[in-house]
């Protein structure tokens, strides 16, 4: 895809809506839509996407859009697919209609996962897209399965005793890859032309279909809003975030960085991580996460192999 | 005593710690999420476990199995969430497990807004889930009011071993006001010799929601009567000013008493006769000083933040002896005292 024809495109979504200056998910949205050449259905989960873009009567969506409660963005969607299939089989209908669904990784990972697994399994064909930001950003940054060891949250709080969150990210694409559906991938805000190659392959795929991507919360990670994609980017680098997919069961790396950056760059960057740093450096723990990053990294090799 | 300044929702939950409850278990929603972040940083403290679940249906079930297993448990949700904790609760209330659930309420049905309701009194004061269950439910009219009442839930929910539910809302949630706390209770006290700790040198005991057999069923469902009967019979509580000379009683609990309240005062200054009952446990409801007032002649003005549900628990227990007037809003608006105050004059 080339730059020149993108910026050719009709925005199916457009800006003025009210997320936060330096906010992921309204990056991974316009390169998501930017990709659909079809009427598309999108559905979305409760959360900052909802309550930004779609205030009704005010809307950043140029598509129709329905939005449902936190944990069901998977079962309304899998829902109007369903009715469309009717529609077509009767001839009612004989457009292709694509659809998607957005999720939050708070509505994704946690309550949401059971919808999400059952219209995986049941095999309609939608695209869902977690963008996951590792925290429960709509309500006041509380910890998610989502949120990375270490990290100070609302309910994680930092303390003389607690250095954060304690329990290791939940590996929500794996668990998605498991389900055995024909397309699964991870991607990134950062990498917006793999981002969009992954959406082009998921909405061309005759089935149900995953992508988990990277998007930052600046207000719980606390970065500068203009460093928001740059340091995706670092996560990318340091592989604590790899970029890959998982075709018809086969396992593909998308990405490898030249050099392999110290996670603790990416740390060191967000006042989410202040403490490990700060008053003195809690060298033993960031040692820890570094083996984590290392370890998870290597299996990720070898299922890529 | 020393009177300290605190948000409703973080009074709430200290006065829940202070009560005895050593086991929480939430989920964010807002306007209620002071409750588990300031449990997460307090909870450790005293020993006890807060864990954030990852839904509202798995918290209310953590509670069931903290509550059972003798702990002082509670959770707190708001309006959708707690709608998704029916299921548990029912459970709960025929297990006869104490347990206290907290409902920062916000506007709805649906997704609804972030405003004050009171929409969930049904939900509240009927049962809520399935089956003919009822939960003790108390309303707090202040800031100081949510650390008394959670503290007396644990307490009545222990001595009925049923769960009891404070009916709060978003305003009530995120105002200030000052409070003074009660002591720490000492945990020795708190005896649940029916709780399934390991059976030890005891009898077995059982905490069961299943009536397979119609006649075990029946047996389950008397005894639940039998006791909500008794906790109609003595645990009716409510607030009454300036109800003697009043020719017009206003009704109202929570934020909208406060409205009625100040609605009462202005009309009191045109020299209108008006008081206010306010109830203080919206379930058992206090029947029977409606029924008395209205056999003394008074006539009532229900006022509420929803377009009307205690009224007919209202209009029940005046039962034609008089006039029930209503002033509602629908969700997402809160009633001006000025509203209150001209429905008022247009009654007197």
């Amino acid at each position: 895809m080339k730059l020149q024809e993108l910026t050719e495109k009709p925005d199916l979504f457009t800006g003025g809506h009210r997320a936060c200056a330096g906010c992921g998910f309204p990056i991974l949205i316009r390169l998501v839509m930017s990709v659909v050449d079809t009427p598309v259905v999108v559905g979305a989960a409760t959360g900052c996407l909802s309550v930004t873009t779609a205030l009704y009567p005010y809307s950043s969506w140029r598509v129709p859009f329905i939005h449902n409660a936190f944990e069901n963005a998977a079962a309304t969607i899998s829902g109007v697919e369903a009715a469309y299939c009717t529609f077509k089989r009767r001839g009612r209908l004989n457009t292709e209609i694509r659809f998607i669904a957005f999720g939050g990784d708070g509505g994704t990972y946690d309550i949401g996962l059971q919808s999400l697994s059952g219209t995986m399994e049941r095999g309609h064909r939608i695209l869902y897209i977690c963008y996951d930001n590792g925290a429960y950003a709509n309500t006041g940054i509380q910890r998610s399965s989502a949120t990375p060891r270490g990290a100070n949250t609302t309910t994680t709080p930092v303390g003389k005793k607690s250095y954060g969150k304690i329990r290791p990210r939940k590996n929500l694409t794996y668990i998605m890859a498991d389900h055995g559906i024909p397309y699964v991938a991870q991607a990134a805000i950062s990498h917006w032309r793999d981002l969009m190659t992954k959406t082009k392959k998921a909405l061309e795929t005759e089935g149900p279909s995953f992508i988990n991507v990277m998007a930052p919360c600046r207000l719980s990670w606390g970065n500068n809003p203009q460093e928001t994609v740059d340091l995706v980017e670092e996560a990318v680098n340091s592989c604590c975030w790899p970029l890959f997919e998982v075709e018809n069961g086969k396992w593909r790396l998308n990405f490898k960085p030249k050099t392999k950056t110290p996670y603790h760059h990416w740390l060191r960057r967000q006042t989410r991580f202040r403490h490990l740093f700060h008053p003195t450096e809690n060298e033993e723990l960031i040692q820890d996460l570094q083996a984590e990053v290392d370890r998870n990294w290597e299996e990720l090799l070898s299922r890529c192999q | 005593m020393e009177k300290i300044m605190m948000k409703g929702n973080e009074a709430l939950a200290e006065g829940a710690i202070r009560a005895g409850c050593r086991f929480f278990a939430g989920y964010p929603i807002t306007p209620q999420n002071e409750v588990p972040e300031y449990m997460s940083r307090r909870m450790p403290e005293v020993d006890g476990v807060f864990l954030q679940a990852e839904s509202e249906v798995s918290a209310i079930n953590m509670v069931y199995g903290a509550g059972g297993a003798g702990c002082r448990a509670m959770t707190s949700s708001s309006s959708p969430g707690i709608s998704l904790k029916q299921e548990g609760i029912s459970y709960i209330a025929c297990a006869q497990v104490p347990c206290v659930i907290v409902n920062v309420a916000r506007g709805g049905p649906g997704l609804g807004g972030l405003t004050s309701s009171q929409a969930d009194y049904f939900q509240a004061t009927k049962g809520g889930g399935h089956g003919d269950y009822r939960l003790i439910v108390f309303s707090p009219g202040t800031v100081q009011e949510m650390v008394d009442l959670i503290g007396l839930a644990f307490d009545k929910a222990d001595e009925y071993r049923n769960p009891a539910m404070i009916l709060s809302d978003a305003i009530m949630g995120q105002m200030m006001e000052p409070v003074v706390l009660p002591e720490m209770r000492d945990l020795q006290q708190i005896n649940k010799p029916w709780a399934t700790t390991g059976m030890k040198n005891r009898g077995q005991n059982l905490i069961n929601s299943l009536g397979l057999l119609p006649e075990d069923l029946v047996r389950i469902n008397q005894e639940l009567q039998e006791k909500y009967k008794r906790i109609e019979a003595n645990e009716v509580r409510y607030a009454v000013e300036d109800v003697d000379d009043a020719d017009l009683v206003l009704v109202a609990y929570g934020t909208s008493s406060r409205i009625a309240r100040s609605a009462m005062g202005l009309a009191r200054k045109e020299g209108k006769k008006v008081g206010l009952l306010r109830p203080i446990t919206l379930w058992p409801f206090p029947k029977q000083p409606l029924a008395d007032l209205a056999a003394a002649g008074k006539r009532f003005l229900v006022v509420e933040m929803s377009v009307g549900q205690m009224v007919e628990d209202v209009i029940l227990a005046v039962n034609d002896r008089s006039k029930v007037d209503f002033f509602g809003v629908p969700n997402g608006a809160v009633p001006t005292v000025r509203q209150v105050y001209n429905r008022i004059m247009e009654i007197l």
